[in-house]
């Protein structure tokens, strides 16, 4: 399955799209299908400061919990309250109403150290 | 382990083709899930889901001295058990801890079937022929022999649908929980039991591991009408944890005894003797020991095994078993191995995930009953 374009993607699962200076972070569907039934997700809080790649929150399903990482750097400007009542949205529809979390960015040019949909496609084929 | 000694049950072909989820598994390639968790879980609470458990060890006891000899060897009677009966026992080690639960299925006055969990097969085998004596023949049916387990309000129709006459069906479907009883199902040779690890009504079939793809076949098209999916071992934890059943490993260890794991009922103490008496009856004296207590967490976050527990600003314990449970208003819950005085239902204890202390109220076991 093609990846979604005018997106851009990191190799831990995680998608960006950049809109001006603000970019809006979710999961992909295929770390959505790897985790399962999504149950708890937790996000920093709206204000905090996130560098590019770090542990930024958790992911967990009926079975595993899983570290959430930033795919980009910034301040958080706004987290899906939707979430918090309905997790499983981030199972449904990962790349719309499942999205995570938006910040301002902080280095625009951290763009450059992620994947096109192709790049990414090509590491999801590789992971089976 | 490597998948090299990973074993793979006669439906392995069957779960790859249905896209289940492979995970080793008590030393087993065994399907966690098909289409997702949740939704098999609701499957077997609405409507009914199709497990295979051919994993799991089965043993055959023969002689006159069977009774006698698994009485000294575990918690539960087993001499009163008529031909026909079911039921479940713990074998326990002399500390008053468990080698493994187990289920004995009295076939005939002197024919037994024993069931063992997959990842003690190999210690039980080895204990029961051990301390075999007198008149017990034991015969280790795990390479020719599989499991079928049909659970769900719609499980009597689909099993019955299975059956060869009218006479049968209405034989088999009036069966009491609990019993078992010889049929032909799909045509083959089959052991009936009405049990299960899911909280709801369900039939277990014992089958030849060279009929079990016919029976699984014969079952997912007998259950097509009735919305039955298959189901797997993470649905099957799922529903076992809301049903209040313990999981060896977790509420039940060499080291926890069946009155720390939450089987008292089943520890029968007029027994003359058997392994382990003493310890148990240590413990029922002092009533020093942590125990079970079921929890559910008011917040949204889940529980998993090993996270502390509080009581106050002392940690008194630890989980063992959680999960969101569909079946519990979706909330949270868990097992929490825990100081006597914290296991009083109303009880407001803290358990620490990621190192924010959350509250967990302590209610009475199970979580889950069926309306029946």
């Amino acid at each position: 399955m093609a990846q979604p374009e005018g997106l851009l993607y990191s190799k831990e699962h995680e998608w960006v799209k950049i809109d001006g200076d603000v970019a809006t972070i979710g999961i992909t569907d295929y770390a959505q299908s790897s985790l399962g039934d999504i149950v708890y997700v937790e996000l920093p809080r709206v204000g905090a400061e996130i560098v590019q790649f770090a542990t930024i929150g958790v992911v967990e399903s009926v079975k595993a919990v899983s570290d959430l990482f930033t795919p980009i750097g910034g301040e958080v400007t706004e987290v899906n309250a939707g979430l918090e009542n309905d997790p499983a949205v981030v199972n449904r529809d990962p790349f719309g109403e499942g999205w995570l979390f938006k910040v301002k960015l902080a280095d625009a040019g951290e763009r450059a150290n992620l994947l096109s949909p192709a790049k990414y496609e090509e590491i999801v084929t590789a992971a089976g | 382990m490597s998948s090299q000694s990973l074993h793979r049950t006669p439906l392995y072909g069957e779960h790859v083709a249905l896209g289940g989820r492979i995970v080793p598994f008590g030393g087993f390639e065994m399907p966690v899930q098909y289409t997702g968790i949740i939704k098999e879980h609701d499957a077997v609470r609405s409507r009914a889901g199709l497990f295979d458990l051919s994993h799991m060890a089965q043993f055959e006891l023969r002689g006159s001295g069977v009774a006698a000899w698994a009485d000294g060897l575990t918690i539960n009677t087993v001499a009163t058990m008529k031909p026909g009966q079911a039921r479940y026992n713990i074998f326990t080690n002399e500390r008053g801890g468990c080698h493994d639960d187990v289920l004995f299925y009295r076939l005939e006055e002197d024919r037994w079937l024993l069931v063992a969990n997959a990842g003690n097969a190999d210690k039980m085998w080895a204990y029961v022929s051990e301390r075999r004596a007198g008149d017990v023949a034991l015969a280790d049916r795990r390479a020719d022999r599989a499991l079928i387990a049909v659970q769900g309000p719609a499980a009597a129709s689909i099993v019955g649908a299975l059956l060869p006459s009218d006479g049968e069906r209405a034989r088999v479907t009036a069966m009491k929980y609990y019993t078992c009883t010889p049929a032909q199902v799909t045509g083959a040779p089959a052991l009936v039991g009405r049990t299960g690890y899911t909280g709801e009504d369900g039939f277990e079939l014992f089958v030849d591991a060279a009929d079990a793809v016919r029976v699984w076949r014969a079952a997912r098209e007998a259950g097509s009408k009735h919305g039955l999916e298959p189901a797997g071992l993470g649905a099957r934890d799922v529903l076992r944890l809301e049903a209040g059943m313990p999981l060896y490993g977790f509420e039940l260890t060499e080291e926890l005894s069946p009155l720390a794991g939450g089987q008292k009922w089943a520890v029968k103490m007029s027994k003359p003797d058997f392994v382990g008496k003493a310890a148990l009856a240590e413990q029922l004296a002092s009533d020093h020991y942590d125990r079970i207590a079921g929890v559910v967490l008011e917040g949204r976050v889940p529980a998993r095994p090993g996270y502390a527990v509080h009581l106050g600003e002392r940690r008194v314990g630890e989980v063992r078993s959680a999960s969101f449970a569909p079946s519990v208003g979706n909330r949270n819950i868990a097992t929490a191995l825990v100081h006597k005085e914290a296991v009083i239902v109303g009880t407001t204890l803290g358990i620490e995930v990621r190192g924010t202390v959350h509250p967990a109220r302590v209610v009475a076991l199970p979580f889950y009953k069926r309306q029946s």
